[in-house]
Formats: structure tokens, C-alpha cells, sequence
């Protein structure tokens, strides 16, 4: 079984919708980081707006930068 | 601008020994020394099309399986990309996705005052006041409309046909004890989408979609919303000047590709 090189994985709030689709991410341990849309929620036409809780994949090479994974339902 | 999709610490030697593997019926894993340095993604929507998405933080990654992709699934193949992510947007030119369709986002303030009338014959029903058989018969006729010119296939989004429609969303304007356009709005939190202005053809060019428009800003403003969104595509110009003329602005936008068989 292969698992995900470096992969962290942590839930947060989108604080600040940026240009190009980036967003600044608060993440439950109160970091903030800026992170960009998954292929996968691009190809699925899922829009991300203030105030949503998201599921952040951080970068293994710099963790301020991540990847929203998942958008929680409200 | 460099992509945000890939991390420029990342040590340019991972990916040079990457291989593919499938991880299930429609997923892609590229694996190297044991460990997942990125994921493919397929999915096939009811009306045919089959959707594509690459996850990897690595460049070299990304063309990997953007090449092994296409290899495993004939037919042709579509993903989005956002239009200012260049980078992103060459990589899938260069496996073979060539552009059909680019979308422009506008944002507009829903405070901002509008002069579009309403024109004297027409009335204006509010979301969740319009006769749900009336509102599919026009949903249906501008569905057909649109089948017959454009198509619905060049749209990213899915619009299934016979989809249930959600009175609660759709305001119609009514002309003559018939319902002769809707505007479809989608509130979640502060924030607003507009998701499809449509009038009957032999009803255009009177105002009747600038009077729709304004009249769902002015409800999304009474109920507390500053802004909504809405893609345009950018060869609809009618659509562009509507949204221009309620004083949008564009943000930013969305390119469609699409790889032939």
C-alpha cells in the first residue's frame, strides 16, 4: 500500500477570496495559509466563497501553501 | 505568473522516476520510491462527457500523467482550468487539450442602483412565487432554444435535461398570463450566483433580462447579500453587456479544454 509523500491534511476557513482562484486559508491551529483549488473541485464546478470550512492538503515542500481538497456542507 | 498548483520548493529531481499506476476503475496514482507524488481523476457525467482533474505539487508529475491519462480512456476528454494559471493551462496544451470555451466571472454589488425598467406588460415574480408547471414549460422551451443553437455541451457545467427545478430559486418575468423569462439565483452565506438569465427568443431585445436582473439584486440587497457572481461566456455578448450594464466587474475567469479521441 503506497501512502501520499508528506501529505498533511487539515480543515480550516477561507478568510480571504484572492485573484486567480487563491484563497488564505485559517486552519484549525490558527495557521494561515494560501492555498489554491483542487483539479478535483474545479472539474466537479464547486465554488468556494467566504467563510466556507475546507479540508487544506499542505504543500511538503512549503507549508504555507496548500491545496483545498473538500468543501464542507453548511 | 508560476502556477499555484506546483511548489517551487520542491527539489527538481522528484518526477524523474515516477511511474503511473491505476488506483481504481477511473483514478491514477504517480508513484515513486513507494511513495504517491500525484493523483488523475476521471468522471463521467450522465450526459457523456468525461471529466479530468491532475492533483501533484511536481511539474515533471503533472505531464506524466497527463500523458498516461488520455493513454488509458478513449474518447474525448474535457478539464478546467483557471485562466490566469498559465503554467497550469500550457501542461494540458502540451498533452493535447486544445480550448473550447472560456468563461469571464463578474462580480456585482447588489447595493448599487441600476435603472434597468421593467417593461409596462411585464411582471415580475419573485423567487418561489412562480407555478412550478409554467416555470418547466419555459425551462424547457429555453432549454430547447438553446439545444438548437449553441448547445449545452459546450458548458462545463452539467445541465441535465428534467433535472428538478427548485421554485425557490427562480424568479420569471410574465408577460400576458405567460411566462416569458427566468433568472435562476443560488444565495449560500453573503454570497450570491447567478446561474443562468434566459428569455424567450421572440421576447429579447424588449428588457425583459435587465429587469430580471435588477430586480434580483435589489432582493438579494434587502436580504442582507453585497455581491454575486456569474459566469459569462465570452463570445455571449448580449450576456457580457447585461451584466456590464448593472456595472460588473470582471475577476477573472475560466478556460474549458477539451482533448479529441
Amino acid at each position: 500500500m503506497t501512502k501520499a509523500a508528506g501529505a498533511i491534511e487539515i480543515e480550516g476557513t477561507v478568510v480571504d477570496c484572492l485573484p486567480n482562484a487563491m484563497f488564505r486559508v485559517e486552519l484549525a491551529n490558527g495557521h494561515t495559509v494560501l492555498a489554491h483549488i483542487s483539479g478535483k473541485i474545479r472539474k466537479n464546478y464547486i465554488k468556494i466563497v467566504l467563510l466556507d470550512r475546507v479540508l487544506v492538503e499542505l504543500s511538503p515542500y512549503d507549508l504555507n501553501r496548500g491545496r483545498i481538497l473538500f468543501r464542507y456542507r453548511t | 505568473m508560476d502556477s499555484p498548483h506546483f511548489s517551487a520548493g520542491a527539489p527538481p529531481a522528484v518526477g524523474t522516476h515516477a511511474t503511473v499506476e491505476r488506483a481504481g476503475d477511473l483514478q491514477w496514482q504517480a508513484v515513486e520510491d513507494g511513495d504517491v507524488v500525484g493523483r488523475a481523476e476521471a468522471s463521467r457525467r450522465p450526459d457523456g462527457r468525461t471529466f479530468v482533474s491532475i492533483d501533484t505539487w511536481h511539474g515533471a508529475v503533472f505531464d506524466l500523467l497527463a500523458t498516461a491519462v488520455p493513454a488509458d480512456l478513449p474518447g474525448p476528454l474535457q478539464t478546467m482550468v483557471d485562466e490566469g494559471d498559465h503554467d497550469l493551462t500550457d501542461r494540458w496544451r502540451r498533452a493535447g487539450f486544445t480550448l473550447r470555451r472560456r468563461e469571464r466571472e463578474y462580480v456585482v454589488a447588489t447595493g448599487r442602483p441600476v435603472g434597468s425598467r421593467t417593461p409596462a406588460d411585464v411582471t415580475i415574480l419573485g423567487p418561489g412565487s412562480a407555478d412550478v408547471s409554467a416555470l418547466r414549460e419555459l425551462y424547457d422551451a429555453v432549454r430547447a432554444e438553446v439545444d438548437a443553437d449553441a448547445g449545452w455541451d459546450t458548458m462545463p457545467v452539467e445541465v441535465p435535461p428534467g433535472a428538478p427545478l427548485d421554485p425557490a430559486r427562480y424568479a420569471v418575468a410574465e408577460a400576458a398570463g405567460r411566462y416569458v423569462g427566468l433568472i435562476r439565483v443560488v444565495s449560500r452565506r453573503r454570497h450570491a450566483r447567478i446561474g443562468l438569465v434566459a428569455v424567450r427568443t421572440a421576447e429579447r431585445r424588449r428588457g425583459i433580462a435587465g429587469a430580471l436582473l435588477t430586480d434580483a439584486l435589489g432582493t438579494l440587497h434587502r436580504n442582507g447579500i453585497p455581491t454575486v457572481t456569474a459566469e459569462v461566456d465570452e463570445h455571449n455578448t448580449a450576456a457580457a453587456a447585461l451584466f456590464e450594464c448593472v456595472g460588473a466587474q470582471r475577476v477573472g475567469g475560466t478556460v474549458f479544454l477539451e482533448r479529441e479521441a
